[in-house]
């Protein structure tokens, strides 16, 4: 009995281990942003990139790249709107933060010569990451996006989630999508 | 006579053309738009042309330089250096291409509409173009790598190209790379 008991203990433990190495490896966030119920896609950060760009509030700043799946990629290239149904579109967000050891290889680098304070900023911690998924018919209401801001994998709240939309609105001309493409 | 002409002028036509193909098609994958775009120029010193389909590598970083300079950036690998990125694999083996992409910052008034107090800056037109290109042999005297700037698709000046090295030597303890990959 206790040989069975043993190996009991043993065998809970390793589908213990299963379940919890298999939960996570699988869909690590499963999350979903309220009222769209959209995910983060996996893989996102090696979509191909749409466009970089800066955002500045008071003293605080972010730099921020946007990626595109191929749909979102090909539709952009060949001027594709509305984009197709199954085009996603990311911004992924980052504190812009300053470099003090580019800025001294700044200060001394002969190509940049006669410039006026050439400061490096780079990327430091991640903000967020914003997602527009684009499905005619389900998301018709929104001008068939579905919008996610997730946090450290975990989405936003309602109230955020019914500011998307409106704020994408006055961009009807480009499909609710404001980042252009930059070649 | 007359026949065999045209016949001949089609042969070395289409000899130019294979010629003009093999080293901007190596990467595959890239649109009709790139192989146009691409020249056969290389940059003086190390000998690079533009590598094909950069555009679409994967992002290794953003940034900025302000001042009058006053650009914004995005750094893409190919899968090599990506992958030597991630795995923090020093020095970057050989093949290992990065791409430096740069644009003038401009401000958007139509992002800035939507946003209120928080001020937008996107891309304007790109400013230059530059390459670090990794073979341990054929560059062993600049650390193992060879560098481009093209501005304009043209490559830049030689005077110019002597000044990258000297300038990436302070960042000899990560393989003279700058640029560390965005979380």
């Amino acid at each position: 009995m206790k040989r069975v008991a043993f190996l009991l203990v043993a065998v809970v433990t390793i589908a213990g281990v299963a379940v919890y190495v298999v939960t996570p490896s699988g869909h690590a966030a499963e999350e979903a942003s309220p009222i769209y119920g959209v995910t983060i896609p996996p893989g996102y950060r090696d979509w191909k990139l749409i466009a970089v760009s800066e955002i500045a509030t008071g003293d605080k700043s972010q730099l921020r790249a946007e990626f595109g799946n191929d749909i979102a990629i090909k539709a952009y290239k060949e001027g594709t709107l509305p984009f197709p149904d199954g085009a996603i579109v990311v911004a992924q967000h980052w504190m812009k933060e300053s470099s003090p050891g580019n800025d001294q290889v700044l200060a001394m680098a002969p190509m940049v010569a006669g410039l006026d304070n050439p400061k490096s900023f780079v990327p430091g911690s991640r903000v967020n990451a914003q997602f527009m998924v684009k499905d005619s018919t389900k998301y018709a209401a929104t001008g068939g996006w579905g919008f996610a801001d997730f946090k450290d994998g975990k989405p936003g709240d309602e109230a955020l989630h019914k500011a998307c939309f409106p704020c994408h609105a006055p961009a009807k001309d480009h499909d609710y999508v404001y980042t252009r493409y930059v070649p | 006579m007359k026949r065999i002409a045209p016949v001949l002028v089609a042969v070395a036509v289409a000899a130019l053309l294979i010629v003009y193909a093999p080293p901007i098609s190596v990467q595959g994958g890239e649109s009709a738009s790139t192989i146009l775009a691409s020249p056969i120029l290389v940059s003086p010193i190390f000998g690079l042309t533009i590598p094909a389909g950069y555009r679409d590598w994967k992002l290794i970083s953003v940034g900025r330089i302000g001042g009058s300079t006053n650009d914004l950036r995005a750094k893409l690998g190919n899968d090599v250096a990506v992958k030597a990125y991630r795995e923090g694999t020093l020095p970057f083996p050989d093949g290992a291409i990065i791409a430096r992409l740069a644009w003038h910052e401009v401000t958007s008034e139509e992002n800035d509409m939507a946003l209120g107090d928080v001020r937008s800056f996107v891309t304007g037109g790109a400013t230059n173009l530059e390459f670090m290109v990794k073979d341990s042999k054929k560059y062993a005297a600049t650390g193992g790598w060879g560098f481009a700037q093209f501005t304009g698709g043209k490559p830049d000046s030689e005077a110019l190209h002597k000044t990258c090295f000297p300038c990436h030597e302070p960042a000899k303890a990560s393989d003279y790379i700058f640029t560390r990959y965005a979380p």
